[in-house]
């Protein structure tokens, strides 16, 4: 891990905001995530997570406020942002016709790291993601957490200082699920870690901070066991948004 | 440029794992093959009616100039392998843009440190590299008829060219359509009627009146491709498909932006 990955980035939100037509997905979200931090971003389905971190990753523009990592805007500076960034999606989205050496080589070879450099990055994540028993086999003939775990791997892979994981145990068993979420824990600290889910025992165990969005707006901020005390369920109601 | 020839490499691995690359080759060659024996077997019978029931015998001066391996079989495959071609190329385009948009691929990519315009390049590079491979492919026939046609290798060469410009024009117009879908029917769908629609526009000319018939024929496909079958080389139609290519790659790189608009 580089000194650069274990500082971590900030990363703020001021007012932003994201119109789908008449459907406002995003209304207005001010939040500001700490450098090396472990931020949860709660909420039910359709709350708005995952358009932040589509706002956040520059795939899609906000229509009003800002979003900036390390004081950069992904809509100006798309490319010093992605450099900054690794990226799990919500579900596998991963080539199942690749093998997994080769999809972890190509994911490394896109952020600019060649020859020696991108064998020792593919050796180094491979090795930490434990997938050496994998390597020579197509991503597609995995199973679910070893597809999670790749798509772990290659987010890390260029050892990135913001790593942004979207439903990382979404469809997966109760032994993958526990498999990545150790993955998870093992990398809170070193970067800035930004969590995207709707489950809430996973935030409380993976996330220093959490925000709760419901229907687009922010409707709690605050250290994990503040915001998760008592009733939480009642954030992700509708009610909670109004 | 580390950026860029990873997704190339990644591109070419995508291609060649999926049986769609091969079977493709194998249909191209296959239907030239077929397009080019059922021309030289019709040439065959028109020689032997000659030969049999009008003069009594095969003699090479009773059978008409207009009668010959270039004229009845050179020309006619090359015709018919232009059309084929519009409803075959988007059959590889399809895919190239709207699998990663269904598998949410696309995104991937764009968090990499890869720019749309990186993207867009290598995808086009690579599918330009694969049409170019399937020509030479289905060239072979063609340019054996042309051999025995005594057609000059500078002729030959032309004709080439004007195939594979052909075949990359419909290519652009494929990646352009593959770009702005999710669904790989709809992209090839899109792509056919935009084919067959540009291919020739010459019977549109008398309903639309003279000007907006010239218009129409300045950008149709045929003419062009016609003339590099007749082995004429103009620069006027080396830019037309330039600039098909150049406008589908700047349509598919503006397809990322709208995305990032419309969601």
């Amino acid at each position: 891990m580089t000194e650069n990955a274990r500082r971590g980035v900030r990363v703020e939100a001021d007012a932003l905001t994201r119109r789908f037509g008449d459907h406002l997905a995003l209304d207005g979200v001010s939040l500001t995530i700490a450098p090396g931090e472990a931020f949860g971003l709660l909420g039910p389905n359709g709350a708005g997570k995952t358009t932040f971190i589509r706002c956040l990753t520059g795939t899609l523009l906000p229509s009003g406020g800002e979003v900036r990592v390390d004081g950069l805007s992904p809509t100006r500076d798309p490319g010093a942002v992605r450099a900054r960034l690794g990226f799990v999606a919500e579900t596998s989205r991963l080539y199942p016709e690749l093998r997994v050496e080769g999809f972890l080589r190509f994911a490394a070879g896109a952020r600019g790291l060649a020859g020696r450099a991108r064998a020792d990055a593919v050796a180094r994540v491979i090795e930490r993601f434990a997938l050496g028993e994998v390597a020579k086999r197509l991503v597609g003939h995995l199973s679910k957490g070893f597809q999670q775990r790749v798509s772990l791997a290659q987010a890390f892979v260029a050892d990135p200082p913001l790593v942004i994981v979207d439903e990382p145990t979404g469809g997966l068993d109760p032994v993958q699920r526990d498999e990545v979420q150790s993955l998870l824990r093992s990398l809170r600290g070193e970067r800035t870690l930004l969590l995207c889910t709707h489950d809430l025992e996973e935030a409380r165990a993976l996330s220093e901070r959490v925000a709760v969005v419901n229907r687009g707006r922010l409707v709690a901020l605050g250290a994990t066991s503040d915001v998760l005390a008592g009733d939480p369920l009642a954030l992700f109601r509708a009610e909670a948004a109004a | 440029m580390t950026a860029f020839l990873a997704l190339v490499r990644k591109e070419l691995a995508t291609l060649f794992a999926s049986p769609l690359a091969y079977l493709a080759l194998t249909l191209v060659m296959l239907v030239t093959a077929l397009i080019f024996f059922d021309h030289l077997r019709i040439y065959n019978q028109i020689l032997f009616l000659y030969a049999s029931s009008t003069m009594g015998g095969f003699e090479t001066d009773t059978v008409p100039d207009h009668i010959n391996v270039r004229d009845s079989v050179f020309f006619p495959v090359l015709e018919t392998l232009g059309i084929t071609l519009i409803a075959l190329i988007p059959v590889i385009t399809m895919r190239v843009f709207a699998e990663e948009r269904a598998r949410g691929t696309d995104e991937l990519l764009l968090t990499l440190r890869l720019s749309p315009a990186q993207i867009v390049l290598a995808k086009f590079a690579v599918t330009y590299a694969f049409v170019l491979v399937m020509m030479a492919g289905s060239f072979v026939y063609p340019a054996m008829a042309t051999l025995e046609g005594g057609i000059g290798t500078e002729h030959l060469l032309a004709v080439f060219v004007g195939l594979s410009l052909h075949a990359l024009g419909l290519a652009s117009l494929g990646l352009a359509c593959s770009a702005f879908s999710s669904s790989q029917l709809v992209a090839a769908v899109a792509s056919w009627a935009v084919g067959f629609v540009l291919w020739d526009f010459a019977w549109a000319g008398a309903f639309v009146g003279e000007q907006a018939g010239r218009f129409l024929d300045l950008i149709s496909m045929h003419p062009r491709y016609g003339s590099f079958a007749e082995g004429v080389v103009n620069l006027e139609h080396f830019a037309y498909f330039a600039g098909l290519g150049l406008v589908s790659a700047a349509l598919a790189r503006f397809s990322f932006d709208w995305r990032r608009v419309a969601g």
